[in-house]
This record gives structure tokens, sequence and C-alpha cells, in this order.
């Protein structure tokens, strides 16, 4: 399912994207990790969605050139992203793995970057990061005694210090608190504003609709959504959602329930009624009143199946 | 050579617990030629120069070159931050080079002078005969070499370690012993070939299977060889992982 036309399946490279990807296929041994993915982004804040497993971080390293693809072509502008090192004069990358040389402080971490990048002011553009980031206060102190959360902010600012054009992060809200991730949020939104390209993987689906206006959902390595998030939403509206319903008496609610036009079935637990319903707000609204007519109790009224996993199952089988 | 990887380089073995390894890997020989000069001896040249053929070439230049040729990079890759080195616009050949110059400048560090000091208590009271400088000189040609073949071993292999013991022991400590064809093929060989050239004691005292001039032109081979393969496979680095 595509709800915006951003997927290319073959022909040459876009000439306005600055990642793109070529029918890229990614294998190891028997087990296809990426398979005939086909995707062209270029500047604003895209999502890489999916569920643990499903190839995003397989995409995402082949993207920095820390892949070969088995087959397929992944570019960065028009240069092919594998074995091309000096992309990274205009890429930043931060991977998923927590790892950091934790003997060095904060801001020497940052001036290492700035360094390696050749910057002619590293010093001034290390702190520049680090205050983009908020990590002014911690800078001074080893990265070793950092919060994880710490750390994925540390490795943003490394990340950034060069001013890269196209930023690609892999889950990197991991391990942040509320805070530090909208203060992150606000960060990527800045440079997304300032025009750059920025692709960011994630498997929580509420990151995902605060920070991409694009998103590529992938499943079991096949790209099966792309486009503007709130159409594929829309698109997402109409399937069953499962709810689970606590009652006073819950025989006597499923009778009542099932009667309802918005409702498609319901089992009966031992200690609750699983429901499925067309009308995920409806239900919200018609349940409590029916349950109110009859005298019963209401519980609990949850809907169970909002896991990223689950919605974007239901769009694979369809 | 990036200064910047270089100079993170030295911090990272002034941090790690292989460094006091080291040193107390360069210490062996020189207790042991303490405990040598306790007794009498009558051969002071030939046991001297068979004890810093046998003990320090054959071992004590491998494995401090093995624990920090490894570790240079391959600790790095192994827990993830070599990425923060890869992921730069810095050419693989600076990376591999650099790291390269900060481990054989360390294992020189500790080798060549524990190679000198226990060479020169080993030979007090005699004439050096070039015995000491022509082993301090082929244990810094080693340091090149074995830094380089262990560097390359570190980026092609996430067993480096293990693999190199058993270069170090089975391939350099017997095999080359054993049949002595294999002598083109062994930087021990090149090393003590180096010590003959510049050493002038009889052969009696001590002879390498190679000449000095054919070893340093193998030592400098397989250096360069062992670079250039290091740089292509830090070039095809792929990162694991299956998501």
């Amino acid at each position: 399912m595509t709800a915006a036309a951003q997927e290319r399946p073959s022909g040459a490279p876009s000439p306005a994207a600055t990642v793109e990807a070529v029918n890229v296929s990614r294998w190891y041994g028997n087990v296809v990790a990426v398979n005939d993915v086909s995707f062209s982004i270029g500047p604003g804040i895209t999502g890489l969605l999916g569920p643990n497993g499903a190839g995003k971080s397989t995409i995402l390293h082949m993207a920095a050139g820390f892949l070969r693809p088995s087959k397929g072509t992944v570019r960065i502008g028009s240069s092919p992203a594998w074995r091309n090192h000096e992309m990274f004069r205009n890429v930043g990358l931060v991977l998923e793995k927590e790892a950091v040389y934790s003997f060095l402080t904060g801001y020497e971490f940052v001036l290492l970057s700035a360094n390696l990048c050749g910057l002619s002011d590293p010093e001034e553009a290390a702190r520049r990061a680090v205050r983009a980031i908020d990590m002014e206060a911690a800078q001074d102190r080893r990265v070793g005694g950092y919060s994880k959360g710490m750390k994925q902010r540390l490795k943003v600012a490394a990340a950034i210090v060069h001013d890269p054009q196209i930023l690609l992060l892999d889950e990197p809200f991991n391990g942040t608190d509320p805070g530090q991730r909208l203060q992150m949020m606000d960060t990527l939104r800045r440079m997304a504003d300032e025009g750059r390209t920025i692709l960011f993987s994630s498997h929580i689906l509420d990151e995902v609709e605060q920070l991409a206006q694009n998103v590529l959902v992938i499943v079991a390595g096949r790209l099966v959504a792309s486009g503007d998030f709130r159409a594929i939403r829309r698109l997402m509206t109409d399937r069953p959602y499962t709810f689970t319903v606590s009652s006073s008496d819950n025989r006597q609610l499923a009778v009542a329930l099932v009667a309802d036009e918005s409702v498609f079935g319901v089992e009966l637990g031992d200690e609750h009624l699983t429901v499925r319903t067309s009308q995920f707000a409806d239900f919200t609204r018609v349940a409590p009143r029916i349950a109110q007519a009859r005298g019963i109790t209401l519980q609990e009224l949850l809907p169970t199946d909002e896991s990223l996993e689950s919605v974007f199952s239901y769009l694979v089988k369809r | 050579m990036n200064a910047t990887v270089f100079a993170l380089t030295l911090r990272q073995f002034a941090r790690q617990r292989r460094s006091l390894l080291l040193f107390g890997l360069a210490l062996v020989p020189v207790a042991i030629a303490i405990i040598y000069r306790l007794g009498e001896h009558a051969h002071q040249h030939e046991e001297t120069a068979s004890f810093l053929a046998d003990i320090v070439v054959t071992a004590i230049l491998p494995l401090a070159c093995l624990i920090l040729g490894t570790s240079a990079l391959g600790s790095e890759i192994e827990d993830g931050t070599a990425v923060y080195i890869l992921a730069k616009p810095v050419p693989r050949r600076d990376t591999i080079v650099a790291k390269f110059a900060a481990s054989a400048l360390i294992s020189a560090a500790f080798v060549v002078p524990a190679t000198a000091i226990s060479g020169l208590i080993g030979l007090q009271g005699v004439s050096g005969e070039g015995i000491v400088i022509g082993f301090a000189i082929a244990t810094l040609v080693g340091v090149f070499a074995y830094t380089a073949i262990f560097i390359l071993l570190s980026v092609a292999t996430s067993r480096a370690l293990l693999f190199g013991l058993a270069y170090v022991f089975i391939w350099e400590g017997l095999i080359t012993d054993l049949f002595s064809g294999t002598r083109y093929l062994s930087v021990r060989q090149y090393c003590l070939g180096i010590a003959d050239l510049i050493a002038t004691v009889s052969e009696e005292d001590f002879e390498a299977n190679l000449g000095g001039v054919e070893g340093l032109v193998l030592a400098t081979v397989v250096l360069a060889v062992a670079l250039v393969l290091a740089v292509r496979r830090l070039e095809a680095f792929e990162l694991t992982g299956t998501d």
C-alpha cells in the first residue's frame, strides 16, 4: 500500500533526491533482511517506521555506506553510498549502538568529530553543536558517566557538528526521557526547516507521528507504505479496532454490544470481553451508553491493537 | 596519517589494561637477564644472542605487537565505536596508517628498550660485538611487520587475538623452525637475519637462517602488503546486525 507517490521502482535517480534507494535488497545467507525496496526522499523529516527486525537498521546502514546492498543501489545525492567515505562531508550519522568513547568528556567527543571532519574552527563548531542539544552543563563530564539519553543526545551533537545536509538517525530517541525527546525533536525540526534531509528510524508510532511529515513503512523487509503520514493514517481508519472491555456483567454487555452496527464481533473471555469495531471514536461513545442503558457498570474500555506492529501487520495482510 | 585518530588511539592505549600487560611483558626479558647474570658464564655472546633470539624475538616481540595491533582498531570494531571514525570523511588509508603508527610506537617503546637493556645486562663485562644494537634494530623492524599483520587480522576477523596467538605460537614458533623453506615467510626469521647482519659475533655464537638484506626487504614487503590489505578490508567494512 502506497499512500503517496514517492516510490520509484526503477530508473535514473531523481535530480532532487538526496537519499535514494533503487530496487535495493540485502540478504544474509538465506535470510532476506530487505527485499526490493525503492524510495526517494528529499529535504524534510522522513520516518523509517516498522516493527523490530523489519529491516530499518539494514536500510539505514546501507544508506550510510556500511552495508553493501546484495542487489540495487543506495545513493546519497548522485553517488552510491557504498565505499564512499567522502559523502560524510555532507552526511551525519547516529547509530543505535550505545557505545561511545567513555574516557572522553562530552565536549571532547564532539570535538573529535569536528576534527575528523577537518573543520576550520573545530572548537567553535563543537561548542555550537553541544549548545544545540542543550548539553553545555554536562560537557566537561566524562561520557562514561552519562545516562543513555545523554549519550544519545551527544551522538546527535557529534553527527551535526559539521552542519551536514543529510542526517541519518537509527532509533535516535532510544533511552531519552520525555524532556530530552522533545528537545531533540525541536532540534531536528529546526534543522529540517533549514532545508536538511533527515531520515530517522523508529518502531514507536508516536515518535514518528510527532516528528515526520513523510514515512517509509517497512514490514518484514518490504516497503509496504510510503508518503505523507496523515494520508496513511486516514487509510488506516477503516481497519477494525480491538478493545478490551470489563464490566459488572460481561455476558449481558456482550449481547448488547453485538447488536450495535459498529461492532464486528465480541469474544467473551473469563474476565473481559474482546470487541472488534470499525469505528474507533463511535465505539468509545456508544459503549458507555449501551452499558448505562442496561444498568451495567463499565469498568474498563481499552484499545488493545494500537501497537505499530499490529497496525502495520494489518496493512500488509490487506 | 590522521593526527586525530593517532592521538585518540594513544589515549585509548593509555587507559587500557593491555598497556599494563605490555609493561609486564617488557619486564620479562629484563628479569630473565638479571637472573642469568647471577651465575657464571663462559659463553656470554652465544648465550645472550640465543636468549634474545628465543625469548625476545620469538615470544615477547610478537606478543607485544599482538596485544596492541589487534586492539588498535579491533576493539573499536567490536564495541561499535569505530563508526565514530569511519562515518567521517577520513580516507580509510589515513585511519589504518594512524592506527598502525600509534600501535607500533607504543610497542616499540616497550620492546626495543627491553631488548637493549636485557642485552646489555647479558653482555655486561664483555664487548658487545653489535649484538645489542643488532637485536634492537631487528626488534624495531619486527614491531613494524608484526603490527601491520595484526592490524590486518583485526579488520579481517572478529577473532583476531585467537588467530594471532595461533600464528605466533604455531607458525612462527613451531613450523618455521621445523621446515627451513618457511624462513621466507617468517617475520621472526627476518628479524634474526637483520640482527645477524649487524652483529659481528662469530657464526658459532649466532647465525641466522636468512640474510639480513633479504630479511629487511621481506619485512618491508610484509609491512606494505599487510597495510594495503587492511585498507582494502576497511574500505569494505560492514556493520553487523540484521534489523
